[in-house]
C-alpha cells in the first residue's frame, strides 16, 4: 500500500507541478497576500496617525511673530471660520509687551481661554497647551544657554507619552487578520491541485483507467490528498516566512503594535498547521471527488472556504470564549496561535488534543472518500 | 479465460444485461459484437469490477472482480471506453506510472516502458507531453498503459475508433502477436471489419443478451449470408430464429 500511495504522489507531484495554474494559486496567495494587507494597514496606520491641524483664536500674533511661526509648525493655526454653534472658543491672547517681556528675559502671561470641560476640544486643548509649553522649555533653554548653563540641567526627568486608548481593539483586528490569513493558506494553497486531481481526474476522463488500476482505493486517495496537503503546506511555508519580512516595512509601533514573530513561534505555527492541511485537502476531494467536472467543484469549494472564516472570525467577534475551542480542529489553532501571537503561554494540550482530533477527523473522511470511490454511483455518476 | 456466467445489470429503469453468458479463451481474439447501447461497456466494466452485477459472476482466470477487485485487476490490462491522458506528463512518464500501479519495480516499469515504446513504434512520441495530440497518437498511448506489465488477459473497449490505416494495422499486429503469446483478449466493437479480420471467437450481444456465438464463419453459415456485416443484422434483426 504505502509503495502504490508513493507512486501516485510522486506522479501527482510532478503532475501539479508543472500545472502553472496550480503553481500559481499556492504562491500568488503566499507572496501577494501579505504585500497586499501590508499596504493596507499602511493605509491604515498612515490615516491613524494623520493629525489635522488645530484652528484657535489667536490674538495678538503681530506682536509675537516667532512664537505664531511655531504654532503654525505644530499645526496650531488662526481660526478662519466661526465656531459652531454649542462650542466654546478657544482663545489664545498674546500681550502686546510680549517682545520687550521676552527681550528682558521677563515671564509673559499668554492666557488660554477655552471651556476645560468640554470632552470634544479636551485634545484640541491639550495640544495648544503641549505646544506653548513646548515653546516655553525652548525659550528657557536659550536663556540657560546663553547664561552658560547647561539646559538638561533644569529637566532631570523626561516623560515619553504613549497613546494606547484606540490601539489595543485595533491590534486586534489586524494580528486577527493576519491569523486567519495564516490558516487560510493551508485551505488556500492546496485547492487548485486537490480540484485537479479529482474532479479534473473525472472531467478528462482518466477516473476509469486510474480506479481500474490494481492499487486500492485508499492509497490512491491517501497519495492525492498528501500531494495536496504538499502543496498546501508549501503555501503555508512561503505565508509564514514572506509575514514577517513585509510586516517589518509596516510601522505598526505607530499605533502601538509590537508584532514580533519570532523562528521558535514561526516553526510552531507550521507544525500545527500540517494536521490542518490534511484536514483541509480531505475536505477539498471530498467535495471535489463529488462533483462532475472542474468548474462545479471550484464553486463547492469556494463555499468551503467559508468553513474556516466563518469558525476563526465567528468565535472572534462573537466574542465566545468557552475553553472548548482550544480542543477543537481549526478554532484550536487558532486559539494557539492567538497565544503566541500574544506571547502567552501555550495550552499544550488543547495544541496536541486538538491536533490529533484533527488528524483523526482527516483520516476518517479520508478513508470514506476512499470506499465512495469503490461505489459506481459515485465512479461513474449514476 | 474471461467467463461471464448470468450477468445481470439494472440502471434504474434500463436493464442493460439481462442473463449474459460468455467465455473468452486464452489464446484467442474475442470479439463482443453489438449495436449502440446493446450492454458492452457495461459488460466490460463488470468484468474489471468498476460495476457490481446485480446477479451473476463474472471470472478472470477463475477470479472475481467483485470479491477480489485488486487480484482480479493484476491479471488484466484495460483499454477503457473513455480514456484521458495526463496531457502535462510525458507519454514515457506517463505509461511508466501504470507499469509502477501495476506493482512492477521502478527498473523493471523502465525496461517495460521502453520496450511496449519501441513496439508500438512511438520513439518519436515518447518523450513529448500528450497535450496536443492527434486521436490516433493517444489511442497509441492508451494502448501502450494497456499492456505495458504484459497482462495475461487484455480488455479492449473499441479499440480502433479513431485510429488511421497505419495505425490499424499496428494495432492488429500487436493484437495477434500477443494472441500467439497465449494473452486471452476481449475486444467490444461495432466494426463488422474489425471483428471478420481478427476474431477467432465472435459473440453477438443485443438487449444485454447473447444473441449468437461463434466464428465468423460459423455466423455466416448459421444465418445463411455470405457476409458477416449481413449474418449481424440478421441475428439482431430476428433474435428468435437464432436463439433457438
Amino acid at each position: 500500500m504505502s509503495r502504490a500511495i508513493v507512486t501516485v504522489w510522486k506522479k501527482e507531484m510532478r503532475d501539479a507541478m508543472r500545472d502553472r495554474r496550480s503553481f500559481m494559486a499556492a504562491m500568488g496567495y503566499a507572496f501577494f497576500g501579505p504585500i497586499l494587507m501590508a499596504i493596507a494597514f499602511f493605509f491604515l496606520i498612515e490615516q491613524l496617525s494623520d493629525r489635522s491641524a488645530v484652528a484657535i483664536d489667536i490674538e495678538g500674533a503681530e506682536s509675537a511673530p516667532n512664537f505664531a511661526q511655531f504654532l503654525t509648525s505644530q499645526d496650531i493655526i488662526q481660526r478662519q471660520q466661526a465656531w459652531p454653534q454649542g462650542q466654546q472658543p478657544i482663545t489664545l491672547s498674546i500681550p502686546e509687551t510680549w517682545q520687550s517681556a521676552m527681550a528682558d528675559g521677563e515671564s509673559v502671561e499668554v492666557i488660554l481661554r477655552a471651556d476645560f470641560s468640554a470632552q470634544k476640544q479636551r485634545s484640541d486643548i491639550e495640544r495648544v497647551q503641549r505646544a506653548v509649553q513646548a515653546y516655553s522649555t525652548q525659550v528657557a533653554s536659550m536663556r540657560l544657554l546663553m547664561r552658560g548653563i547647561e539646559p538638561q540641567l533644569v529637566s532631570p526627568l523626561t516623560l515619553q507619552k504613549q497613546d494606547l486608548a484606540t490601539a489595543g481593539s485595533r491590534a486586534a483586528m489586524i494580528m486577527g487578520s493576519v491569523l486567519v490569513f495564516i490558516i487560510l493558506s493551508v485551505f488556500w494553497s492546496g485547492m487548485n491541485v486537490a480540484i485537479d486531481i479529482s474532479a479534473g481526474e473525472r472531467e478528462r476522463h482518466s477516473l476509469e483507467f486510474l480506479l481500474a488500476q490494481p492499487l486500492s482505493s485508499q492509497a490512491l486517495v491517501w497519495g492525492k490528498a498528501l500531494t495536496a496537503s504538499t502543496f498546501a503546506l508549501f503555501g503555508a511555508l512561503l505565508s509564514l516566512t514572506i509575514i514577517p519580512i513585509v510586516f517589518s516595512f509596516v510601522p505598526l509601533a505607530q499605533i502601538g503594535i509590537s508584532m514580533t514573530l519570532t523562528a521558535p513561534m514561526l516553526l510552531s505555527m507550521f507544525l500545527q498547521l500540517i494536521p490542518l492541511a490534511l484536514l483541509a485537502t480531505a475536505l477539498q476531494l471530498f467535495v471535489s471527488f463529488r462533483a462532475k467536472n472542474f468548474k462545479e467543484a471550484q464553486t463547492y469549494i469556494s463555499f468551503l472556504l467559508m468553513v474556516p472564516m466563518l469558525a476563526v472570525f465567528g468565535v472572534e467577534f462573537a466574542r465566545i470564549k468557552s475553553t472548548v475551542l482550544a480542543y477543537l480542529p481549526l478554532t484550536g489553532q487558532h486559539q494557539a496561535f492567538l497565544s503566541l501571537i500574544r506571547g502567552e503561554a501555550l495550552n499544550t494540550v488543547g495544541v496536541l488534543v486538538s491536533a490529533l482530533l484533527t488528524l483523526v477527523l482527516s483520516v476518517g473522511l479520508l478513508s470514506y472518500i476512499g470506499r465512495m470511490l469503490k461505489s459506481e454511483k459515485t465512479v461513474f455518476g449514476l | 479465460m474471461i467467463e461471464t456466467v448470468q450477468l445481470k445489470k439494472q440502471f434504474k429503469e434500463v436493464q442493460a444485461l439481462s442473463g449474459l453468458s460468455f467465455q473468452a479463451n486464452d489464446g484467442q481474439i474475442t470479439g463482443l459484437l453489438g449495436p449502440n447501447g446493446a450492454g458492452k461497456t457495461t459488460c466490460l466494466r463488470i468484468i474489471y469490477g468498476l460495476l457490481q452485477a446485480d446477479a451473476g459472476q463474472a471470472l478472470i482466470a477463475g477470479i472475481d472482480a467483485s470479491q477480489k477487485p485488486l487480484a482480479a485487476r493484476q491479471e488484466i490490462g484495460i483499454f477503457p471506453d473513455k480514456f484521458g491522458l495526463y496531457e502535462r506528463l510525458t507519454v514515457r512518464e506517463q505509461v511508466q506510472y501504470f507499469a509502477c500501479l501495476q506493482g512492477l519495480s521502478l527498473n523493471q516499469a523502465e525496461q517495460a516502458t521502453q520496450q511496449v515504446i519501441d513496439e508500438l513504434d512511438m520513439q518519436a512520441l515518447a518523450d513529448r507531453r500528450s497535450a496536443g495530440f492527434s486521436q490516433g497518437q493517444r489511442m497509441k498511448v492508451a494502448l501502450a498503459q494497456a499492456i505495458v506489465h504484459r497482462p495475461g488477459h487484455l480488455i479492449l473497449d473499441e479499440p480502433s475508433r479513431g485510429l488511421d490505416v497505419m495505425s490499424t494495422r499496428i494495432l492488429r499486429g500487436l493484437l495477434r502477436e500477443l494472441k500467439q503469446q497465449g494473452t486471452c483478449i476481449l475486444f467490444s466493437s461495432h466494426v463488422m471489419q474489425e471483428v471478420a479480420a481478427l476474431c477467432d471467437n465472435v459473440v453477438v450481444m443485443a438487449n444485454g443478451q447473447v444473441a449468437a456465438q461463434g466464428t465468423p464463419e460459423q455466423l455466416c453459415q448459421l444465418t445463411g449470408e455470405a457476409a458477416l456485416e449481413d449474418a449481424f443484422v440478421k441475428i439482431i434483426g430476428s433474435d428468435e430464429g437464432i436463439a433457438a
